[in-house]
């Protein structure tokens, strides 16, 4: 079988029901066909160039950076504003109102009316207005703690300790990256023709990514200034280490629910490459390949540090479990079909986040084999009506795609516990409790499972009295469910779009839906502050701008950047003169 | 002032949403209103004429069948907007036009009617072929023809006054819609017809125009805007310090 044949195919691949739990979508890793990886490999592959073009801070670091950004087809430039931040103006929230560094990436030259509209408008973010040729609008706040810390080393010739980067591993983390026409910037559909940026979420990663260029320059800049004789650069393998955090929280969620068709296509993509993978004869050589990339994502476990005791009980289980994989699979001698009988072995032995950690460094193993679908991940999203279905035939549809969500209970305290609404407050998303707290009445409808369950029931009563009825005459007498049944009708055929999950019930874990999507941004170092609030790092290990046109680099080279481990120490002038 | 196309749609599903439309009908309402203004056919402004009227209506009744047989229906919306009551009756022609190759639905008592343009797309966009006819206005006497090819994105319309009006003529505040499946119906005027204050738009000029509101952004009057954003509100939840803490972020991020 070609690999061509094996990427299309359709036998090999995990049932919905074991995939789309939202314990098990909430245990995913980050993924070579994660956005930022995949951002990465493009900008290696075609030699994106990254240069600085306008460094104007002053002594606080406060000021304008430019950074040009020039690909095969296109230009683009990222313009960050850098403004001092007072102590009681720094939240991570969506209702915060300043921040030290607020970006965004224009598509072609700034010329000085963009400049000054932007120098206006970006530092307001939501309440500003941008330019259509702005693409992505992003803010950022620093890790004061590393910043501190960082600048002094630097400034006395010494180099941070890494462990610093290990415990956070960013100087910024971004607290809000918009795109897709967000307070007035360009719609995603512009970037439809656009093959620099037209792969879900690859503008956002851009900007990100631009921003730790720029948090590096900055932390050397002022350095610089502290003590032009003494300071040093930060050293290359630190720089490398050193991401970009994220903060977020239940803002992930509403994506999930209202794209279902997009999220279809991502894990589709990602049960196509593991199914893929799995289909591969294991030689020895790849055993020890799956065998290195496993000891080096157990190591980045090990080392990965968190307040949350939740998850340092989670890290510890995966820790455990990993290890367990390792010793089988150094008892184990390679054969054709390794990874199946790993696979097997690990859905009876492993903990749901190893056996997922397993499928990630499968795909892991076979680049030639899954970065095609690196282009597959995005699609045009309709949903249609189709009327003239009899409703007998979307009562069988009911039944056979989503009778997981047919076990909902009207009368159920645990099915009806929480609600999920807005804000007036920038509109940011929140969780309440049902019998306890106002506002009900204004729920977003984000609980699909209940939504599907109520349909259902209407549609049992309407096909006893109209057994020959279509869809359409279902609609009239009940026109409130005609959203939930143009998706049923367009979800139906495709296993992977619907989290199976009540969202209202008690047990139900946002965290799961926000790592859920990060996972697939490319996220590491999950870092939960509450039960829906978590901070994430981005680009950990992945190479520098200035790496990306060196031709003494290959792309396989480059592009192995994922579970990053903590570079060694490097000894500074101090230790060195003793 | 400019806003995206997307921008404008999300807004728009808010603030019908903040009127009382059900989730399926914001959503379709939005999309017809945005579809509209990027094609250039001016759905902000219809929808601005008709806004007070619509915060009137009762959003709670649906369109009624009054007549359906195989080929046939006629939907009364009870002289309410077609942004909420247009999309099902079509739905129900689309149906019939599928069971029978050519469908005719009637939709009486209805306003907003150009809106029901940017649905029609969606009849179009699963190829089937509909041409849209009604009156607009009675002094003097317009027809409005809109006729989408199936698999078009965009349709070709015609306005044109009538001279000539038959003295028994009664304002009409209907519309009539004929679905095709295996063939194509194109508004096409006769030879000898003299038509007064005609407009002819055809797909190419929507097409452009589309192109352009994507590259430059849709030009909405600030004040237009600011009453979306105010009935957008009216679907978001008092803030108080219980619900500060449903987002379950910190208080402090000093670190």
């Amino acid at each position: 079988m070609s690999w061509a044949d094996t990427l299309s195919t359709t036998d090999n691949l995990r049932p919905a029901d074991q995939v789309m739990q939202l314990d098990r979508l909430g245990s995913m890793f980050a993924s070579r066909l994660s956005f930022a990886r995949s951002l990465v490999r493009k900008m290696i592959k075609e030699r994106w160039q990254i240069s600085n073009a306008v460094f104007d801070l002053n002594d606080q670091g406060h000021g304008t950076a430019i950074y040009r950004i020039t690909t095969p087809q296109g230009l683009y430039h990222c313009v960050i504003f850098c403004r001092e931040l007072r102590a009681d103006q720094r939240s991570d929230r969506v209702i915060a109102e300043a921040w030290d560094a607020t970006f965004a990436i224009v598509e072609g030259d700034v010329e000085a009316e963009l400049l000054q509209n932007m120098a206006d408008n970006v530092p307001l973010q939501e309440a500003g207005r941008l330019s259509s040729r702005v693409l992505v609008l992003s803010r950022a706040n620093k890790s004061l703690r590393n910043f501190s810390q960082f600048v002094a080393a630097l400034a006395v010739g010494e180099q941070p300790d890494p462990a610093a980067l290990t415990a956070v591993g960013y100087l910024y983390r971004t607290t809000a990256v918009y795109g897709n026409g967000k307070f007035g910037i360009a719609d995603f559909a512009r970037l439809e023709r656009n093959t620099d940026l037209n792969r879900p979420f690859s503008a956002q990663m851009l900007a990100v990514y631009v921003l730790r260029q720029f948090s590096i320059e900055q932390l050397n800049h002022l350095a610089r200034v502290q003590a032009p004789d003494t300071a040093a650069e930060l050293a290359p393998e630190l720089q490398r280490y050193l991401g970009i955090g994220n903060s977020t929280g239940l803002g992930m969620a509403p994506f999930l629910i209202n794209h279902p068709q997009l999220i279809q296509q991502w894990i589709y993509g990602r049960e196509r490459a593991l199914a893929c993978a799995r289909l591969q004869p294991a030689s020895e050589k790849c055993r020890n390949k799956l065998l290195a990339l496993m000891l080096r994502a157990h190591r980045y476990l090990q080392q990965t540090v968190t307040e949350d005791q939740a998850q340092t009980q989670r890290n510890r289980n995966i820790v455990q479990s990993v290890q367990q994989v390792i010793d089988w699979l150094e008892r184990t001698p390679a054969h054709p079909a390794l990874y199946r009988e790993l696979t097997d072995w690990a859905d009876k032995h492993s903990s749901v986040e190893a056996q997922e950690l397993i499928n990630t460094l499968l795909i892991e193993m076979y680049p030639e084999l899954v970065d095609s679908l690196d282009d597959e991940l995005g699609c045009h999203e309709t949903m249609d009506l189709q009327p003239d279905m009899k409703v007998r035939k979307l009562k069988e549809l009911i039944e056979q795609s989503f009778a997981w969500a047919l076990s909902y209970s009207e009368e159920s305290a645990e099915d009806n516990y929480w609600f999920w609404y807005r804000s007036e407050e920038k509109e940011e998303p929140r969780l309440g409790i049902r019998a306890e707290e106002s506002g009900a009445e204004k729920e977003t409808a984000l609980a699909i499972g209940p939504r599907i369950s109520r349909c259902y029931t209407l549609l049992a009563e309407f096909v006893q009295n109209n057994p020959s009825a279509m869809v359409v005459e279902f609609l009239m007498a009940h026109s409130k469910q005609k959203e939930i049944v143009r998706r049923i009708q367009t979800m139906a055929p495709t296993p992977y779009g619907e989290i199976r999950a009540n969202l209202w019930h008690r047990d139900m874990k946002p965290m799961h839906l926000l790592r859920t999507k990060l996972s697939f941004f490319g996220a590491g170092r999950f870092d939960p502050k509450s039960d829906r609030w978590v901070r994430i790092t981005l680009f950990q290990g992945a190479p520098l701008g200035v790496e990306l046109t060196n031709p003494a680099l290959s792309l396989d080279q480059l592009d192995d950047w994922s579970f990053p481990i903590q570079p060694e120490r490097q000894p500074g002038k101090q230790a060195e003169a003793q | 002032m400019k806003v995206s196309f997307n921008e404008l749609q999300g807004l728009s599903r808010k603030a019908f949403s903040g009127v009382g439309f059900d989730d399926g009908d914001a959503s379709d309402a939005a999309d017809m209103v945005v579809w509209m203004e990027a094609h250039g056919l001016n759905g902000i402004q219809s929808l601005k004429r008709s806004l007070a009227f619509i915060l009137e209506e009762d959003q709670s009744h649906s369109p009624e069948i009054i007549y359906q047989d195989a080929d046939l229906c006629v939907v009364d919306a009870h002289n309410r907007t077609a942004l909420n009551n247009a999309s099902l009756a079509i739905e129900l022609g689309y149906a019939k036009c599928r069971a029978r190759g050519l469908s005719v639905t009637k939709i009486r008592h209805c306003h907003n009617r150009m809106l029901i343009v940017g649905y029609l797309s969606r009849v179009a966009r699963r190829n089937m072929s509909v041409t849209a006819f009604w009156r607009d206005s009675h002094q003097p006497l317009t027809e409005i023809l809109v006729s989408f090819k199936a698999g078009e994105e965009a349709p070709e319309i015609c306005m044109y006054s009538l001279d000539d009006i038959p003295d028994d003529t009664e304002p009409n505040d209907g519309i009539t819609l004929v679905m095709v499946n295996h063939v194509n119906l194109m508004p096409d005027f006769k030879a000898d017809q003299t038509l007064n204050n005609l407009l002819h738009q055809d797909k190419h000029s929507m097409n452009n125009w589309q192109k352009h509101a994507l590259a430059e952004g849709i030009e909405v009057e600030p004040e237009m805007w600011d009453r979306l954003k105010e009935l957008a509100t009216r679907i978001l939840v008092e803030s108080s310090d219980d619900s500060r803490q449903g987002a379950g972020a910190g208080t402090s991020d000093n670190d």
